[in-house]
């Protein structure tokens, strides 16, 4: 009896183990905290309401992940991909704002945005961006 | 079930040979008296941080610290100060931002250059330092940039100069 409970408890253990090493969160809070001062918060504002032309991230950024072509948008956007940013950087900031600043928008099994990824993505960076904001948040479902 | 009630029956029991049916008002007691004790004791107070950066200069002159990438009039001098607006003016939410050293305690601080908006030109205590200004086409680090474009009116006033965080030093973290 107890040798079966003990089997099935490190069966469990190495399954969630397993799963948790595809998708590691490698963050600096307070150098991504500061990145998002120093490049993002200007014009998105401290808690990422933004304001007129700016969008709005706080409680919104996340559904942005429901897609492959929405979250590949938070990536080719002029700020991210045109910033000054080294991929790692990059990668650390979006993964901060979708945390912090995401709320309920955000996914329970949000996947993180990797160096790798972000460093494909923004060769690629968008030169118009609110006709194809608009059509992008069409297909999302907001809660 | 057998073995659990022998697990249960055993821990009971190591439970009663080994407590007495007061001793845990004896621990809560105790407890309460040693936590209301902790913070008499002299424990690096001075190492507590504090909340505002320490202070040096006036901040109706241009050398004043935070003023380091400033481009414009100074809004200390036009009815507000570094941190608020004039009366009859709005604060833009959109805005450049930048880093300044603090002489007292020599740490950098993220500082938000607000313009204040909505009425014409304050015309005093013009100061242009521009400290890590970049040109127009990295926008986000311009101050050459009408800041009002993020308020109501887009008619510039003055500039402040507010503190929102502590800069974030590679060298110092782990």
């Amino acid at each position: 009896m107890w040798l079966r409970i003990i089997v099935w408890g490190l069966c469990f253990l190495w399954s969630t183990q397993s799963i948790a090493a595809d998708n590691q969160l490698k963050m600096n809070t307070d150098r991504a905290k500061f990145n998002y001062q120093m490049f993002c918060q200007g014009c998105h504002t401290p808690d990422g309401t933004g304001g007129k032309s700016v969008p709005k991230i706080k409680d919104h950024i996340g559904y942005f992940l429901q897609n492959k072509v929405a979250r590949e948008y938070l990536v080719r956007v002029p700020g991210s991909a045109n910033s000054s940013l080294n991929d790692e950087q990059l990668a650390e900031v979006l993964n901060w704002m979708i945390l912090e600043l995401g709320g309920k928008s955000v996914p329970k099994d949000m996947k993180y945005f990797t160096t790798k990824e972000v460093g494909t993505l923004r060769q690629a960076p968008l030169f118009e961006v609110v006709e194809y904001r608009e059509q992008l948040v069409k297909q999302l479902s907001v809660k | 079930m057998n073995f659990i009630d022998k697990f249960f029956e055993k821990r009971a029991r190591t439970v009663a040979q080994l407590s007495n049916r007061r001793g845990f008002i004896k621990g809560v007691a105790a407890s309460l008296v040693g936590a209301s004790t902790i913070p008499l004791l002299p424990v690096a107070r001075a190492s507590e941080t504090p909340k505002l950066p320490q202070e040096a200069g006036d901040p109706s002159s241009c050398d004043y610290w935070r003023y380091c990438a400033i481009d414009g009039f100074l809004c200390d001098c036009c009815g507000g100060s570094y941190n608020t607006c004039p009366p009859g003016t709005e604060m833009s939410p959109i805005t450049w931002i930048g880093t300044c050293q603090n002489p007292v305690d020599g740490r950098n601080y993220v500082i938000s250059y607000n313009d204040c908006c909505g009425k014409t030109q304050c015309g005093t205590c013009l100061c242009q330092r521009d400290e890590g200004d970049r040109p127009l086409y990295r926008s986000d680090k311009s101050n050459d940039v009408n800041w009002c474009l993020g308020a109501s009116s887009s008619v510039y006033h003055c500039s402040t100069a507010i503190v929102v965080g502590i800069a974030f030093d590679e060298g110092s973290s782990k």
